[in-house]
C-alpha cells in the first residue's frame, strides 16, 4: 500500500502530495485558460479560442439541460472551473507515478514524514508523491463540500421559503429523511469521483506489475481512463448544476 | 485511506482560488468575446437574410421586365407582319388596277384605230367603187354624178355594217 507523504505542521496534518498535485492541476488549468484567452478575436478566432469556446458551449449545454439559462448564466464560471479542474486532475495520474521507498524515518522541510515514523531495519514504506489529486478521497470530499456549501447557500439566498419548506415535504415527519438526503448528495459526489479515479490508478499499478506483458493492457486501460476521467468530470459538473437547480429554482405548480 | 480534514480545507481553498483567478483573468474576457461573436454572427445572418430578400425581389423584377419586353417584341413583330401584308395587298391591288386600266386603254386605242382604219378604208373603197362604177357605167353617171355617189355610199355603209 502506498502511503501519502504527510507531515505534521503546527499540529495540522499536511499532505504534501495532495498539495503538490492540487497546485499542479491549478497551474495547468490556469495556464491553459490564460493561453486560450491571450489572443481573443471577434472576427477571426484561433484554434485555441475555438477549443475553449467549444468547452464553454458544452458547459452551457450542461447548465441549460438542468435549469433555465436565465438563472444558470452566473454558474457558468463555476461549471467551467469544475469540469476543467476535475478533468485535468483525473488525467494527471495517468502518464506517470512518482514513488519513493523509505527504509528509515525521512525528513522533509525539517519535518518527519508520518508514514516513515518508527521504521526500523527491514521494514519499508512506499511514499506516493505524484498521483491524481482526485484519487484522494479528502480532495474529492473538499470539492463535494464546496458544492454542498454552494447549493445550500444559494438555496437560502434565492429561494429561502421553498428551500426551507422542502425539508418538511411531503409530511413534516420526513424531516430527518430530507436532511439525510441533503447530506447524501455531496458524499455520493465525493465517493463516486474518488472511487473511479482511485480504481483506475490501482489497476494501472497492478498492470505495471505484469512488466512487459502488460503493455497492451496498459495502453487500453489508459485510453479508457481518459474516457472515465472526462465522464466523471462531466457527471460531477452536471450533478452540481442539478443540485443547485433543485435548491434555487422553485418550479411553479402546473 | 483515512480522510484528512486539512486536505478537505486545502482543496476547498485551492478550488476557491482557482475559481477566482479564472473568473477574473480568463473567463470574463472569454465570455465577453463570445457574446460579441454571437452578436456578430447574428448580425451577419440578418444581413444575409436581407440581401437574399433583396436579390429575390430583384430577380422577380427582372423577370417581370423580361416578360414585358417579350410581350412588346411580340407585338412589334405582329404589327410589322400585319402592315407588311397590308402593303403587299395594296401593291397587288394597285398593280391589278393599273393593269386593267392599261388594258382598257389599249383596247380603246385599238378600237378607235380600227374605226379610223375602217372609216378610211370605207372612204377609199367608196371612191374606188365610184371610179370603177363610173368607168363601168360612165354614161349614166356623167349625167348626175353626185346622186350616184350618194347612192354608192349608202350601199357601202350597209356592207360595212354587215361585215
Amino acid at each position: 500500500m502506498h502511503e501519502a507523504p504527510v507531515i505534521m505542521l503546527g499540529g495540522f496534518h499536511l499532505d504534501l502530495s495532495a498539495v503538490l498535485m492540487l497546485f499542479v492541476s491549478m497551474v495547468i488549468v490556469f495556464v491553459v485558460c490564460r493561453l486560450s484567452v491571450a489572443n481573443l478575436s471577434v472576427e477571426n478566432p484561433g484554434k485555441f479560442q475555438n477549443f475553449m469556446e467549444w468547452i464553454v458551449e458544452f458547459v452551457q449545454s450542461i447548465i441549460g439541460s438542468t435549469m433555465d439559462m436565465k438563472h444558470g448564466k452566473k454558474y457558468l464560471s463555476l461549471g467551467l472551473t469544475l469540469i476543467l479542474f476535475i478533468f485535468v486532475s483525473n488525467l494527471l495520474g495517468l502518464p506517470l507515478g512518482f514513488i519513493t521507498e523509505a527504509h528509515k524515518p525521512e525528513m522533509i522541510f525539517g519535518h518527519v514524514i508520518e508514514a516513515t515514523k518508527g521504521l526500523t531495519g527491514g521494514e519499508h514504506a512506499e511514499i506516493l508523491w505524484w498521483k491524481s489529486p482526485t484519487a484522494d478521497i479528502s480532495v474529492t470530499a473538499g470539492l463535494a463540500a464546496v458544492v454542498f456549501i454552494l447549493m445550500n447557500y444559494l438555496g437560502l439566498k434565492y429561494n429561502r421559503k421553498h428551500y426551507l419548506k422542502h425539508y418538511l415535504e411531503p409530511f413534516p415527519i420526513f424531516l430527518p429523511l430530507n436532511i439525510i438526503e441533503n447530506f447524501s448528495k455531496p458524499i455520493a459526489l465525493a465517493i463516486r469521483l474518488f472511487a473511479n479515479i482511485f480504481a483506475g490508478e490501482v489497476l494501472i499499478a497492478v498492470i505495471i506489475k505484469m512488466k512487459y506483458l502488460g503493455i497492451p493492457f496498459l495502453g487500453a486501460w489508459q485510453g479508457f481512463s481518459i474516457f472515465v476521467g472526462g465522464l466523471q468530470a462531466y457527471i460531477f459538473t452536471i450533478l452540481t448544476m442539478v443540485y443547485i437547480g433543485q435548491t434555487t429554482i422553485h418550479e411553479e405548480e402546473h | 485511506m483515512n480522510v484528512l480534514w486539512e486536505n478537505i480545507v486545502i482543496t476547498m481553498l485551492s478550488f476557491g482560488i482557482l475559481y477566482w483567478l479564472l473568473h477574473k483573468f480568463a473567463f470574463g474576457k472569454l465570455f465577453a468575446v463570445m457574446e460579441k461573436r454571437r452578436e456578430l454572427v447574428q448580425g451577419q445572418l440578418e444581413e444575409a437574410r436581407q440581401t437574399r430578400e433583396q436579390a429575390t425581389a430583384y430577380v422577380e423584377e427582372q423577370k417581370e421586365a423580361l416578360k414585358q419586353a417579350r410581350q412588346e417584341a411580340f407585338e412589334i413583330i405582329e404589327q410589322s407582319k400585319q402592315s407588311s401584308s397590308k402593303q403587299a395587298r395594296d401593291l397587288l391591288e394597285q398593280a391589278k388596277t393599273d393593269a386593267i386600266r392599261l388594258k382598257d386603254e389599249a383596247v380603246r386605242d385599238i378600237e378607235s384605230e380600227r374605226n379610223k382604219a375602217v372609216d378610211a378604208l370605207r372612204g377609199e373603197i367608196g371612191s374606188f367603187s365610184v371610179n370603177i362604177a363610173s368607168k363601168l357605167i360612165e354614161r349614166e353617171v356623167e349625167s348626175s354624178p353626185t346622186d350616184q355617189e350618194k347612192l354608192v355610199n349608202q350601199y357601202l355603209q350597209e356592207v360595212g355594217r354587215k361585215s
